[in-house]
């Protein structure tokens, strides 16, 4: 199995971090880059909405403007996500490799046993929960979102380090608002966080580590710690400005 | 005439559906939601390729369309959006005693 590149980025904005995520696609698909897997977080916190959401269906701008979180669609579909305390990953490799084959969900269990691996290096007990979750105790820990563009695929995903589900529905639409304190129960009791798993608050860099060391275990190996190639960085500002941060992409549905 | 759908189908995402027909054909159907499918510019061509079909055989359409470029769906069926219409559809025509619909 060839070596992965290893990139760490630190915390972004977010068309930054899908400009990123893109360019590395780009360059794993022209040769220019080996498979990678990169580990970043967000700064200012953002929601992320699935390709296919539609902008105004799901997110409250004016709360978001408000509180100066950032708005951002990805290449991905899937659902809106609340970045805030998290660990966000996103592995590219070609779609002949083993982790992309024997099908999409049969593609997700492959890349999400990376982030099983992570957790349990944390010493939290986890496991794939069929489309595209990872929950322990039955509670979802960890989201994750494939697309295939250019040969590749991309899997981009979060792993919660803690959750708060009163600041997630401040930003995120209720279809109705009278039934605002019942998702916010539901959240509580289907989602939990690392820090709330293991009793004690883990950050991003203890995280970092830990999925570094867990997905290292399952991609037979990874890369010297690098940094994106120049001109990676530069395709990842161009996307940023021309895709990620233009309001025609983010309100396209 | 315009209606819309929220739900969840049965092993799916989230389904929303905002459909304008008229005659009996879709004018215009926007299909949203937490699902996947790749690539994702085949699914908004195919989407944008259900006017003109009629509402009874969206379903067909669809599967045509993604099939004929290459879309792979996870989340979401064909037959999600058949019965996101019929019930759109239902709905409008009870709403307007009978009248609606076709």
């Amino acid at each position: 199995m060839s070596e992965f590149r290893y990139l760490e980025t630190g915390a972004n904005p977010a068309s930054f971090n899908m400009g990123l995520d893109e360019a590395v696609l780009e360059s794993v698909a022209s040769g220019a880059a080996a498979p990678t897997l990169r580990l970043y977080a967000w700064r200012p916190s953002a929601v992320s909405i699935g390709y296919f959401q539609g902008l105004h269906d799901e997110v409250d701008l004016g709360r978001c403007a408000e509180l100066g979180v950032d708005v951002v669609r990805r290449l991905t579909g899937g659902g809106a996500v609340f970045h805030a305390d998290e660990l966000t990953y996103s592995l590219v490799a070609p779609e002949s490799h083993a982790l992309a084959r024997g099908g999409l969900l049969a593609s997700y269990r492959s890349i999400c046993s990376g982030v099983i691996a992570g957790l349990a290096r944390l010493g939290v007990a986890a496991e794939f929960a069929p489309l595209n979750d990872v929950c322990s105790g039955g509670k979802k820990l960890s989201g994750n979102a494939q697309t295939r563009k250019l040969g590749c695929v991309l899997q981009h995903g979060t792993v919660l380090l803690g959750v708060d589900p009163e600041a997630m529905f401040s930003v995120l639409k209720v279809p109705d608002e009278k039934l605002k304190g019942k998702l916010i129960a539901d959240v509580k009791a289907r989602v939990s966080s690392v820090s709330a798993v293991l009793g004690r608050s883990v950050g991003y860099t203890e995280a970092v580590e830990a999925f570094k060391l867990g997905f290292e275990t399952i991609l037979g190996g990874l890369g010297e710690p690098a940094e994106p190639l120049e001109d990676e960085r530069a395709r990842a500002l161009a996307h940023a400005r021309e895709r990620f941060a233009n309001g025609d992409w983010t309100s396209k549905r | 005439m315009t209606g819309s759908y929220i739900g969840k189908p049965a092993g799916g995402k989230l389904l929303r559906l905002s459909l304008e027909w008229e005659g009996g054909a879709v004018v215009r159907a926007a299909i949203r939601g937490d699902f996947f499918a790749h690539p994702e510019e085949g699914f908004d061509e195919a989407e944008a390729a259900l006017a003109g079909t009629p509402v009874a055989r969206i379903a067909e359409t669809f599967a045509r369309e993604l099939s004929a470029r290459g879309v792979e769906l996870l989340g979401l069926s064909p037959a999600d959006i058949g019965a996101a219409a019929s019930s759109i559809v239902a709905s409008r025509a009870a709403e307007d005693g009978g009248e609606g619909g076709s």
